[in-house]
């Protein structure tokens, strides 16, 4: 039993919990059901305002499920807990859970540990398209999504698009024009964000906000919305993972496997874009959960697919949902600094302790 | 790996020149909603020293408003309000100091965050909002039944839209000139059902103006720059902006960016425009006249050579509220110190509260 040995016949490192949970991708992904449960219950039960935890229970049964707990409650908690915070923890889970499909995804396509969601320019696209959103004077809201989400939107879809299209030249390798075209195109969008925010006079503030990312005032519709876009790109990519894994192997042996690489590539970035554009436009940009969620996956069980989809949504979604939550509780500090506080000492600790050669 | 390109970095960089724009444009009055807004209606006040007379407000006495009333606010949107206000939240530190000017200070039951807290009785209220969030749940709980709003985003317009999902009325305010200050006292006060004492205060307010516009006719309008920042870039009043239009009513000719979108001045546009005076409104972070003196190319400005630079307190000059008059007084003495005889400025250690003999 002590010397056991992992697939490839080296010798285990060391054989703490972390190597047992390592052989059994199903008990994470049992756990990290769990862990979404918790984050859900107490990011409904927490905030700024105490509401006691049996009448979260009872408003939560009432409304949902239409049971009757024989409580009362004021009214006033029943718009904290329904109005306020249940939207609010729903859409950073969706938004967590988007994001960290989509690093995959990039990572995966992309064959860089770098890669993040917003590496293909979504990113400075979204960004600049809010920027903008601020600055026209009209303010439209349809079904609460005003101009600066919609503009998010498209400016990240946009952004991709033309990166897309810019990098097939046909003389560099497609993997390396792709990065290039990205990092180009994104510092001309970020040159334009900067143009309009230093032009933006006593709108700053607002685009200030929107780059700093947070869930403040999420409301139930842009929760619906947005919700189906992702969790419906996340299934499609989910199934595509024998894709993924064999991109993994590099391209070539990717075609060799019988993949259509220059197909699925697009797709797959479409896919994972689209996700993208649907989270930055309720959340604004909030880096850290796509880059690394995958990462601490992916060395805890490895790098196939199958595994790390699933097991990134989930831990993604918790992570940040538990990420906005301490914001909250603290007082609203932008979420992006929790996610990093949270994540990147956790994930320093896991590359420390990973098994030799860890790749992605 | 052939390329680890992040297109998130060029986002990074804006970021952080944001903050620094940020801290730059809000630093002399990051408390108060209308420092420096580019401004369509600002021609409605001329800013050379003349005779501006805003139209009096009706001094009237009209019976008091009669609930349910409907108020039009500074958005345009028609707020109804079935009751006389019993809770409410100031959400903008000129709303509280109005609030408690009118008598309606017993009822307001919580305020934003204020850096230069006024008046002092406000001391004790809840805190429900800070710099650009709001904390939607404890106004809830809080059982508010108005919440009185910055406009252009002062307070983020999600919140807002939330508040008002959650049935609390919100008025936004948003004044873009002296006589847009009037308005919006005469406006919270019919909100709060203290129309009678609104229109009193605006009446001694517009007697307090006038009164600066008889002391400084026929004075000479010396060129006057009021300074908001200049720890890096040199940042002074918009063209037509708030301040610009203050430093005309106090007898100067302001000195401004020449655009109402920018703040930024370059040194050698402000050398160029040789101020003959210039107001330190970010006194209150440590500028002092030796240090103005004392910076690289200023010593050719006639202002530095005649050590006309004069400090100011910029709470009271840029904050749209009831302290305005005092404000304008301020700002008169720093151009025309021969009016200090008749409007007795407190000594830079007294509390503001001690100063204003003529203001309300």
């Amino acid at each position: 039993m002590a010397t056991r040995t992992d697939v490839i016949g080296a010798p285990l490192a060391r054989t703490g919990p972390l190597e047992r949970v390592r052989s059994r991708p199903a008990i994470l992904l049992v756990g990290s059901v769990v862990a979404l449960f918790v984050v859900l219950i107490l990011g409904v039960a927490l905030g700024s305002v105490a509401v006691a935890p049996a009448d979260t229970v009872a408003i939560l049964a009432h409304r949902l499920l239409g049971l009757d707990l024989g409580m009362t409650w004021t009214p006033a908690a029943e718009t904290i807990v329904m109005d306020l915070r249940l939207p609010r923890v729903l859409a950073a889970m969706v938004v967590g859970l988007g994001l960290a499909v989509a690093g995959v995804t990039f990572q995966g396509i992309l064959r860089n540990p770098l890669a993040d969601p917003y590496v293909l320019g979504t990113a400075s696209g979204a960004a600049l398209g809010a920027a903008i959103a601020v600055l026209i004077p009209i303010r439209i809201a349809l079904l609460g999504f005003g101009l600066v989400q919609v503009l998010a939107f498209v400016g990240a879809l946009l952004a991709v698009t033309a990166v897309y299209r810019f990098s097939r030249t046909g003389t560099l390798a497609p993997l390396t024009s792709l990065l290039l075209t990205g990092y180009a195109v994104g510092s001309l969008l970020a040159a334009g964000l900067a143009m309009t925010m230093y032009l933006s006079g006593s709108n700053l503030r607002q685009i200030f906000y929107y780059l700093l990312g947070g869930f403040e005032g999420t409301s139930w519709s842009q929760v619906l919305l947005t919700a189906p876009i992702i969790l419906l790109a996340t299934i499609a990519i989910l199934a595509r993972a024998r894709s993924l894994n064999g991109f993994l192997l590099g391209e070539e042996t990717a075609a060799h496997l019988g993949v259509d690489v220059r197909r699925e590539r697009a797709i797959l970035l479409g896919l994972a874009s689209l996700i993208t554009a649907a989270a930055v436009s309720i959340s604004g940009l909030i880096g850290f959960v796509g880059l690394v969620v995958p990462h601490v996956v992916r060395l805890v069980v490895g790098p196939n697919a199958r595994w790390v989809l699933p097991l990134s949504a989930l831990i993604g979604a918790s992570l940040l949902a538990a990420a906005d939550l301490v914001a909250r509780v603290a007082g609203g500090i932008p979420v992006g600094v929790v996610t990093a506080i949270i994540g990147a000492p956790f994930f320093l600790v896991l590359l420390r302790r990973a098994r030799t050669g860890y790749e992605l | 790996m052939p390329v680890a390109a992040r297109a998130s970095r060029p986002i990074a960089t804006v970021l952080f020149g944001a903050a620094f724009l940020l801290s730059a444009c809000t630093g002399g009055s990051s408390a108060t909603p209308v420092s420096i807004p580019p401004d369509a209606t600002a021609s409605a006040i001329p800013p050379a020293a003349g005779t501006p007379k805003p139209a009096i407000p009706s001094q009237t006495p009209v019976a008091a408003a009669t609930f349910p009333l409907t108020v039009t606010d500074d958005e345009g949107t028609a707020v109804d309000l079935k009751a006389a206000p019993q809770k409410i939240v100031s959400l903008t530190p000129a709303t509280t100091e109005i609030l408690f000017a009118i008598g309606a200070g017993a009822r307001t039951v919580g305020k934003v965050e204020d850096f230069t807290p006024y008046p002092p009785e406000a001391d004790g209220l809840p805190v429900v909002a800070k710099f650009g969030s709001v904390d939607v749940e404890q106004i809830v709980n809080l059982g508010a039944d108005l919440v009185i709003a910055g406009g252009n985003g002062f307070n983020p317009p999600e919140a807002i839209t939330q508040l008002r999902k959650a049935g609390i009325p919100v008025v936004v305010t948003y004044a873009t000139d002296v006589k847009g200050v009037l308005k919006d006292i005469e406006l919270v006060g019919e909100a709060v059902d203290e129309g009678p004492a609104a229109r009193d205060l605006t009446a001694s307010m517009q007697a307090g103006f006038d009164q600066v516009a008889a002391a400084t006719k026929g004075l000479p309008t010396p060129k006057t720059f009021y300074e908001l920042d200049a720890t890096k870039e040199i940042y002074g009043p918009a063209k037509d902006s708030f301040i610009a239009q203050m430093i005309g009513l106090a007898g100067g000719t302001p000195v401004t960016t020449e655009d109402p979108a920018v703040f930024a001045i370059p040194l050698e546009k402000l050398v160029a425009a040789d101020p003959e005076i210039i107001v330190l409104g970010d006194a209150a972070y440590g500028t002092t006249p030796a240090v103005v003196a004392g910076r690289a190319g200023w010593d050719k400005m006639t202002a530095v050579k005649d050590g006309a630079i004069r400090p100011a307190d910029d709470t009271v000059i840029s904050r749209p509220g009831p302290r305005l008059v005092q404000g304008l007084q301020a700002l008169a003495v720093a151009i025309h110190p021969e009016l200090a005889a008749m409007f007795p400025q407190p000594t830079p250690t007294a509390s503001p509260a001690a100063s204003g003999s003529t203001a309300p």
